[in-house]
């Protein structure tokens, strides 16, 4: 075999790049958080796909449930004067408060997934930012499925609850940070685990079975034993007792208190424990 | 001077030295695994340098180590006069770094993409959308940009990553196989680019599997081998240390090969070729002198050439050589 080895050619004279001068003089947390919100937002707001995607499993429960107890009649310790629509439609905002939860670890994993944390990671970008992004617009998506919700149930359904224009509002608000609280949880989780399934199957194995075993569905009382008695001590239990009392003027509202409380220390723990679980390398 | 560069730096780089890229016996481990073993390189400001080796040779994690992604297990590494443990902020304000796999937001146009960068550098509204379109003509993708990246091919997408990394003026810019999945004629454009890039004053370190690239672009060259640097210098260099010359030559008959091999081994030369009935013969030579010492023994026994080409090793030649001594190919 002939070999030509020949000296290969010099470079002709670069092309000329010209770009002037970018004069960017860093930016702070918050306007990193801001900008990186931006961006899902706008994500979103282009595929509001997945807004109402997240919406199917609350409002399957709602149909399903209003048909069944409708035609079974109601439990004995049952609140006086409410329909069970109006009894188990903030549970049903609970429920979807969890669901968007959810949805904002797997947001995470998406960006550990696709290059854009390690695109991040090049850049003077606190690692933080990403992170409560992806907390900010998860309440912004909750607050838009809560508002969608509400507004079907109100004007389809008939829901009516007793409480006024402001409770409600304190109604939805405490359950906005439920969504909050655990969005942290799942963000911490996604963090860690760096996978979209084992955040769905926690949510399958854990919250959906919490929500059973909690006051959304039946009252306490009705429940049977071991079940009232997990629900004394389930956390989902004081969230909606909360929030509930507040929506349909009825009574639980004492369960405000260890209900803000419980979603503070998941608040802490989870964005301690997500940022832990970001920085390591990818 | 206008151009890419950045520096809106408000203080001087530390260390007066002019070196941009430093790694000083730099080890890094997954478990058992060494990936880095001891490697020390450096880049001068202004220059390129090439990492090249094969797969699992460590020039991703020398990458991530350099551009503050990992920590490394032991040594000391520092970019633009900032120690990589002690100052990750103020490299990353100075770098620019496109990654092995491209690393964009598929959800986002490519506009947008390069928008929220220069907006998480601090940019304006109005200076990080100039910013996008600039690098958007420069890259060849104005036609593109307000598509969505999902929609990409693999060189598009490539390209956009390239754009971005390019989006604050970095000094020191970071290309971990960056050609790799573009077409011949978007590697042109890249390597003009990368050489603009260079005269105006940035740093460059680029990983490569295409030999052609580093001969062409790097002012040094590392090769890497199972962690370790295995050989180091220009490519001038590391062709006269490992590789041969040849001269290469054609003749004017059939018999002539014959001939011309006999009389060259006579005069302690080993040619080859020539034995299949082709009219070529390669002679391997020590010194360019020895070419007129061919010239004369075919002269002498009445060979007449009708082409003669001279060839300098290639860095195909290099890293064939390096990597057989080195083959420690791990799994
Ligand atoms: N996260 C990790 N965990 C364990 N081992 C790793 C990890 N990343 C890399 N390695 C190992 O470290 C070594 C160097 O890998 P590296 O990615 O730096 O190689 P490379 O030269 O970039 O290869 P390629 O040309 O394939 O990109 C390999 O043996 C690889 O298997
Ligand atoms: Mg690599």
């Amino acid at each position: 075999m002939t070999t030509q080895l020949t000296p290969a050619p010099r470079p002709h004279a670069p092309a000329t790049v010209a770009l002037k001068t970018p004069d960017f003089g860093g930016s702070s947390f918050v306007a990193q958080v801001r900008v990186l919100t931006g961006r899902s937002l706008r994500a979103m707001a282009t595929d509001p796909g997945i807004v109402l995607f997240g919406l199917i499993q609350p409002v399957v429960i709602l149909f399903v449930l209003t048909q069944v107890f409708s035609k079974m009649g109601m439990p004995p310790h049952f609140p006086d004067g409410v329909s069970y629509l109006d009894f188990v439609l903030p549970a049903v905002l609970v429920d979807n408060a969890a669901q968007s939860a959810m949805q904002s670890g797997v947001g995470l994993v998406e960006d550990l997934r696709n290059g854009v944390v390690a695109r991040l990671r090049s850049l003077p970008v606190h690692p933080g930012a990403l992170l409560v992004a992806r907390s900010l617009v998860g309440l912004v998506r909750s607050a838009v499925q809560i508002l969608v919700i509400m507004v079907l149930a109100m004007t389809v359904l008939g829901y009516s609850p007793n409480g006024g224009v402001a409770e409600l509002a304190l109604s939805a608000g405490l359950t906005l940070f439920i969504s909050f609280a655990l969005g942290w949880a799942f963000i911490a989780a996604g963090a860690w685990l760096r996978r979209a399934e084992p955040l769905q199957n926690l949510a399958l194995i854990v919250i959906f079975p919490l929500m059973f075993a909690s006051s959304a569905y039946v009252p306490v009382a009705d429940l049977p034993g071991w079940l009232a008695a997990v629900a004394h001590v389930n956390p989902l239990t004081y969230a909606i007792d909360a929030t509930r009392a507040l929506a349909l003027d009825v009574p639980g509202l004492d369960h405000a208190i260890p209900a803000l409380l419980i979603g503070a220390v998941i608040s802490a723990a989870g964005a301690f424990a997500a940022l832990a679980g970001f920085r390591r390398p990818l | 001077m206008s151009g890419l560069l950045m520096p809106p730096v408000t203080q001087p780089d530390p260390g007066s030295g002019d070196l941009m890229i430093e790694a000083d016996a730099v080890s890094k481990s997954y478990g058992t695994v060494h990936a880095l073993d001891s490697v020390s390189v450096s880049a001068r400001r202004g220059s390129v340098l090439a990492l090249l080796g094969h797969n699992g040779a460590g020039k991703t994690t020398l990458v991530n180590v350099l551009t503050t992604a990992l920590p490394l297990s032991s040594g000391r590494a520092s970019v633009a006069g900032y120690d990589v443990t002690r100052d990750p902020f103020e490299i990353r304000r100075r770098i620019g770094l496109t990654g092995q796999f491209a690393s964009v937001d598929t959800q986002l146009s490519g506009r947008d993409n390069l928008v929220l960068i220069a907006r998480l550098l601090g940019a304006g509204r109005r200076a990080a959308r100039s910013r996008a379109e600039e690098l958007l003509e420069l890259f060849e993708l104005t036609t593109v940009a307000d598509r969505r990246a999902s929609g990409y091919s693999g060189g598009l997408r490539r390209r956009l990553d390239l754009a971005v990394s390019l989006v604050g003026g970095p000094q020191v810019i970071f290309l971990d196989e960056p050609t790799t999945g573009l077409d011949p004629s978007s590697r042109l454009k890249l390597w003009e680019i990368v050489e603009g890039l260079v005269e105006q004053g940035a740093t460059v370190l680029l990983t490569t599997q295409y030999l052609e690239e580093a001969d062409r672009l790097a002012d040094s060259i590392a090769v890497l081998s199972a962690g370790k640097v295995v050989a180091s210098g220009t490519a001038d260099e590391l062709k006269a240390t490992v590789g041969r010359r040849t001269v290469t030559l054609t003749l004017d008959s059939d018999d002539a090969p014959a001939r011309a091999g006999a009389a060259l081994r006579g005069a302690g030369f080993a040619p080859v070729g020539g034995e299949d009935g082709t009219r070529g013969l390669v002679v391997p030579i020590d010194t360019t002198r020895e070419i007129a010492d061919v010239i004369r023994t075919l002269d002498q026994v009445g060979v007449e050439i009708t082409e003669l080409a001279f060839g300098e090793p290639t860095l195909d030649d290099v890293y064939l050589t390096l990597a057989e001594q080195h083959a420690r190919i791990p799994a």
